[in-house]
């Protein structure tokens, strides 16, 4: 038989193998992860920063297992990777809209609340949303404003004002900061402000709409230094920004940071006039867990207030925890971007997510964005 | 040729073959595959056939992904963009690495592997730090920024920041690609023998001619080794734009890598694959026929 | 030489300038005494130690080295039987064949590996499919290195060794497998090194929990640059130094080996 023959007889035979092998979407994964299962672990993937070392050996000590995390830093980034398959996963910390996707993908576990004594220590502000009526999958865990980062002394200096979203999209306040702002590096997050400083809803789906946020995005792209997801929290803490888009928590860390670093500025966030987006992170049990005794106990834990506090103190992420009020600092608490008050909390919306042809849409606006 | 067996002759083919078969060719088949299907509603594939009870699914095969590709000039202006970049990377390298690569050629045997190794040496380095070294260089607040821009403010030019700016990609671009360049250029230059441009210089020519007229015709395998290799390479790359470009620039690499970690459009995804994959070919084509051309006239001259 | 002249020796210089400082200035920063990598304020090994203490990171090396070997030893091997199969069978088929994956960039064999894993083999992501996409690339450069090692051969020195009486396995064994020995090292030493580097194809291929050494720099120059990153830098460069080293020294000893045997 000559090789010719041979590598054409073996090519058909493979082919015809691949095109019989579509249908049968085996339940049995090859499972090749490294790690053994029988290993008292606990897998959580969660955001980068989103819980304190601390946090994580005194749950160890109380378990008596080990917490392996894996980490995204965008919510769009963990759905593609659970999408692809990505398992095992015990807990995952996903925002409401992503929560809501992975309702609807079947991806979760409902959670049993008489294992969860601690679940009545959540604000009753914080509980029901859209995305999960009655809490049948998810507990809240923390919550974030995306909104302003200001380096206050330039700001001041500049004539600038700190309350409104003009200030990255109208050329005449950007002619004085150009090259020193960033906005966020999320397709939806930079929509829902554009939509909302224009006074739109941020879930809007009309298409005229989001061509006027293109336009108006498309418009102040030149002045802003990049778009950047989390870079700019330390080129803010070190002064090269002056102004930035970006998540709460993050900018918190950069004012520590330039208070620490003796730097002869402060920084300081608002929620400005027009909105902001609220994104609210929830613990939910992935179904592909292995160990839900673990992830039940770590839930638990987590609804402790004093353990629920130390991220808030660490990081300075708004706490819907009621009983954790009394263990945060009182500066963190009194912050109005950290915790609104009752009148900021009407003007926040929370992101939902959309379906396949709108993303796709989406895609293409932002594409173009990208396009210079 | 040597007389074996049969059997050997199909396991020393066969079992790189096969693996290849499958880990190579059927991804590829795959990928065609994929971009005749729909997008799944929440990332991912829609089904091929209408899951048993579900009312509305969509499932099966479409022209969908195709058609969005072609409905907006925009995409074919992200390719056309990569293109430029590359084409950009492409002549840098090679003008920066051809006289390094003749230098090492014309060196005596233990210069040049020493010199070699020095070349080879950065490329071995891993390729995110090639790429980081450069964020720290152009960073606003490093020397060299500091000094460059003192220059320009005394010619009267405001500030300028390097990073996140289509220099830096470029840039960027540029280093990592360098290797790839010089390598097969000194392969091909060593080979050059010595005599040919003795000779001419004995007949008069100046250190131009004998360069123009012998070393870089004998040179253009090496050349279009070296243009393939970088050119290929730079079309495809999105961690260079992704560190350095500030995520403002969106090439083809970044646009791909977005579809499968952002917007979970997987059709869409394969189709970009499958059009760099037919840009590549193309060109390839293209540039194997001037080749020959180019060769067939050197021999006749 | 008469060829070589000042003009080129400064433009070669230069770019050797260009190569250099910027990972000059990596490796310098990585003793800096600050957070930031702009001031030079003191000499520290304080980053390394950190390192040292990151458990994600040491488990990020071990992960890499262990696919790193596993894929060189695999490509090394199906790549040396490619390498031999088109030196002798001269089909070109088996060319483009083996060559493609090189030629192709790699993102695009990193999403074609990925939807080929999840699509049709339903494998979940981990070290096995990393390890698989790193030898699928890999194949290419053995298989060229040995065919190239191949060419370059005298032919006669098989036919002497047939005159001579020696069978199929004999002539493989004693004669073949030394004088391509040295490709053989050669690529698995370039496959070490390429699959320790490689970020793309990892990127796509990756599961999850397992963390893999470019990946971690990835997200440490993403998220939070610190020195520990220009630590890190130093070290993969020693990592290579040293394989190259030992490249060389063991390849140029089996030349040396064949230099004697020619003599005799």
């Amino acid at each position: 038989m000559n090789p010719r023959r041979f590598i054409s007889a073996i090519a058909v035979i493979f082919l015809q193998s691949l095109v019989l092998s579509f249908p049968s979407q085996a339940d049995q994964k090859i499972n090749t992860t490294v790690v053994a299962k029988e290993k008292n672990v606990l897998y959580l993937f969660n955001w980068n920063n989103y819980i304190s070392a601390d946090t994580v050996e005194r749950f160890e000590q109380y378990c008596n297992c080990e917490l392996s995390q894996d980490y995204y830093s965008d919510n769009e980034e963990m759905l593609a990777k659970l999408v692809a398959g990505a398992t095992g996963y015990d807990i995952i910390v996903p925002t409401g809209n992503a929560v809501e996707t992975l309702i609807r993908q079947g991806a979760l576990k409902p959670l049993d609340k008489k294992l969860l004594p601690s679940f009545k220590n959540i604000d009753p502000r914080y509980l029901n949303s859209s995305f999960d009526p009655g809490n049948k999958y998810s507990i809240p865990y923390a919550y974030t404003l995306t909104l302003l980062g200001f380096n206050q002394k330039i700001i001041q200096e500049l004539n600038l004002p700190t309350d409104t979203w003009a200030i990255i999209f109208e050329p005449q306040y950007l002619e004085k900061i150009k090259g020193r702002v960033t906005v966020l590096d999320s397709q939806r997050e930079l929509m829902a402000i554009a939509l909302r400083y224009l006074g739109y809803p941020v879930n809007d789906t009309d298409e005229k709409h989001w061509k006027k946020a293109q336009e108006l995005i498309a418009r102040a792209k030149p002045y802003w230094a990049a778009f950047s997801n989390t870079s700019y929290v330390k080129e803010l803490a070190v002064g090269n920004l002056w102004v930035v888009h970006g998540y709460s928590n993050d900018i918190f860390q950069a004012a520590l940071d330039a208070k620490n670093t003796g730097r002869k500025f402060n920084i300081i966030y608002r929620i400005p006039k027009e909105g902001a987006v609220l994104s609210l992170d929830s613990i939910v049990l992935h179904k592909d867990g292995s160990r839900p005794d673990l992830a039940y106990q770590f839930i638990e834990f987590m609804l402790d207030g004093k353990n629920s506090a130390e991220l808030t103190n660490l990081i300075g992420s708004g706490n819907p925890n009621t009983h954790a009020i009394q263990s945060i600092r009182k500066d963190i608490i009194e912050n109005k971007a950290i915790f609104p008050d009752q009148e900021s909390f009407t003007r926040l919306e929370m992101l939902r997510d959309f379906n396949r042809n709108q993303r796709r849409l989406l895609g293409r606006i932002w594409t173009e964005i990208k396009l210079r | 040729m040597i007389k074996e067996k049969n059997i050997v002759r199909w396991l020393l083919s066969g079992v790189p073959l096969l693996f290849l078969l499958l880990f190579f060719i059927a991804p590829s088949l795959i990928i065609v595959f994929t971009s005749f299907r729909f997008p799944g509603e929440f990332g991912g594939l829609a089904p091929l056939i209408a899951p048993m009870g579900t009312v509305d699914v969509e499932h099966g095969l479409t022209l969908e992904a195709y058609q969005f590709f072609f409905s907006d000039t925009l995409y074919v202006r992200v390719f056309i963009k990569s293109l430029q970049v590359a084409v950009v990377t492409t002549l840098i390298c090679l003008i920066m690495s051809y006289p390094l690569a003749l230098l090492i050629a014309r060196s005596k045997e233990r210069l040049r592997n020493i010199m070699l190794l020095l070349v080879v040496l950065p490329f071995a380095s891993n390729f995110l730090i090639r790429i980081y070294a450069w964020v720290i260089i152009l960073d606003p607040e490093s020397a060299l920024s500091y000094f460059i821009n003192l220059i320009l403010n005394l010619v009267g030019i405001s500030p300028v920041i390097f990073l996140f700016s289509p220099f830096a990609v470029l840039l960027g671009m540029v280093y990592v690609h360098l290797p790839f360049m010089i390598l097969p250029l000194y392969i091909n230059l060593e080979k050059h023998d010595p005599i040919l441009l003795d000779a001419a210089q004995d007949l008069g020519a100046s250190h131009w001619k004998c360069f123009w007229y012998i070393t870089w015709p004998l040179s253009i395998s090496g050349v279009s080794s070296g243009i393939v290799l970088v050119f290929i390479s730079a079309l495809g790359m999105f961690a260079v734009p992704d560190i350095l470009g500030g995520t403002g620039d969106i090439l083809i690499g970044n646009l791909i890598k977005d579809q499968f970690i952002s917007t979970r459009d997987w059709p869409f995804g394969a189709v970009l694959s499958i059009m760099l994959a037919l840009t590549i070919l193309l060109i390839i084509g293209l540039g194997a026929y001037f080749l020959r051309r180019l060769r067939k006239r050197n021999y006749a001259t | 030489m008469r060829h070589s002249h000042s003009k080129l020796w400064i433009a070669g210089a230069l770019v050797y300038i260009f190569l250099y400082t910027p990972l000059a200035i990596v490796v310098i920063y990585s003793f800096n005494d600050s957070k930031l990598n702009t001031e030079w304020v003191g000499f520290t090994l304080s980053w390394y130690e950190a390192l040292f203490n990151n458990k994600e990171m040491l488990i990020a090396v071990c992960n890499s080295l262990i696919i790193a070997i596993s894929s060189s030893f695999g490509a090394t091997i199906l790549g040396t039987m490619a390498g031999l199969a088109i030196h002798r069978y001269k089909l070109r088929v088996l060319s483009i064949l083996f060559f493609a994956p090189i030629a192709m960039p790699e993102i695009l064999l990193g999403v074609s590996l990925l939807l080929f894993f999840l699509q049709v083999l339903n494998l979940t992501l981990g070290m096995v499919s990393i390890i698989i996409a790193h030898t699928t690339f890999c194949i290419g450069f053995v298989a060229i290195i040995v065919k190239s090692r191949l060419q370059d051969m005298d032919e006669s020195i098989f036919e002497s060794a047939r005159d001579l009486g020696a069978s199929s396995w004999q002539c493989f064994h004693l004669v073949t497998l030394p004088l391509i020995m040295p490709a053989m090292v050669a690529g698995a030493l370039m496959s070490f090194t390429l699959s320790i580097d490689d970020f793309i194809i990892t990127f796509f291929t990756k599961g999850v929990g397992d963390p893999i050494l470019p990946i971690q720099i990835y997200t440490m120059i993403k998220v939070a640059v610190t020195p520990e990153v220009n630590a890190i830098s130093t070290l993969l460069m020693l990592l290579t130094l040293f394989t190259i080293i030992i490249g060389i020294k063991l390849s140029s000893s089996f030349l040396y080996v064949r230099k004697n045997n020619e003599s005799t």
